[in-house]
């Protein structure tokens, strides 16, 4: 089981490609988060998503400067861009 | 970036040896690999490349001192990693 | 090489490019180059009352860097050509 899946992943890449036409969870640059369906990569990581769930996670300063509750924004977009350089990890969602 | 023919008579050791010899060492080991942020990725090493891009299986998120999340494979971009540091004998 | 091709297939659609300093602005896609830099024509800023400089302006060149995120419509794109042409290419560069 374990060797079936290190067969076919010989470098890092291979995750994303495996992932083609499927579900992903993507974590962001700037406490962003990212789930959608994966259609198109290069090596960069810049990727091309569809139903796509973005959370920015917020964390507010009131004036006295004290951290208020951390709170999640979140948005629905059908399709899109996310240029390489934001991305720190992928992984496919269960 | 193989081993220079200058250094013939050096001793085949196991663990010491240049950067690239370990990272070789620690693929199929438990690793943890740190980012800029500060968040830790512990997990199985599947492989890495040059730039550093990481693959782990059964991967745990450890963000100051908790488990904030769990996931199958991960791939991790290159230019946020900080080290991998390995938490088994090589 | 497969982005910038996709881009190219977004010619004269209507975008919305998302820049890391959190500016939005959509306009018609008039050209892209190999680095993603991005040229919009009849632009509008999604948040006007936040960046009033952006008015008077009607186009736009973006270097590619300073993008976050590109939006398009769904039906602008053909998600089973992407996905075969993306396979291809992995086959094509990975060896």
């Amino acid at each position: 089981m374990e060797d079936a899946v290190n067969a076919t992943i010989s470098e890092p890449l291979d995750i994303v490609k495996l992932s083609l036409g499927e579900r992903v969870f993507m974590k962001m640059r700037g406490d962003r988060t990212i789930t959608g369906t994966l259609h198109a990569y290069d090596a960069h990581m810049n990727v091309v998503l569809s139903n796509v769930e973005e959370s920015i996670h917020i964390v507010d300063v009131n004036e006295d400067g004290i951290p208020q509750a951390p709170r999640v924004e979140r948005r629905s977009l059908e399709m899109l861009f996310v240029r390489g350089d934001g991305v720190i990890l992928l992984s496919p969602t269960q | 970036m193989d081993s220079p023919a200058s250094q013939p008579d050096e001793p085949q050791q196991p663990v010491a040896g240049s950067p690239s010899d370990f990272l070789k060492n620690i693929v199929g080991k438990k690793v943890k690999v740190r980012i800029g942020s500060g968040i830790d990725y512990h997990g199985l090493l599947t492989c890495l490349d040059g730039y550093m891009n990481v693959a782990l299986e059964d991967t745990e998120e450890w963000a100051n001192g908790r488990l904030t999340a769990k996931y199958g494979d991960t791939f991790l971009r290159g230019n946020n990693v900080l080290y991998i540091s390995a938490l088994e004998d090589l | 090489m497969l982005i910038f091709s996709f881009f190219k297939t977004l010619t004269d659609q209507v975008i919305t490019v998302e820049l890391k300093n959190d500016l939005c602005i959509t306009g018609t896609l008039k050209s892209v180059d190999q680095f993603l830099n991005i040229r919009l024509d009849g632009i509008r800023v999604e948040d006007p009352e936040r960046h009033p400089h952006m008015l008077a302006v009607k186009n736009v060149f973006i270097r590619g860097s300073v993008v976050r995120y590109v939006r398009m419509a769904a039906r602008a794109v053909d998600t089973t050509l992407l996905e075969d042409a993306t396979r291809r290419e992995a086959h094509n560069t990975g060896k």
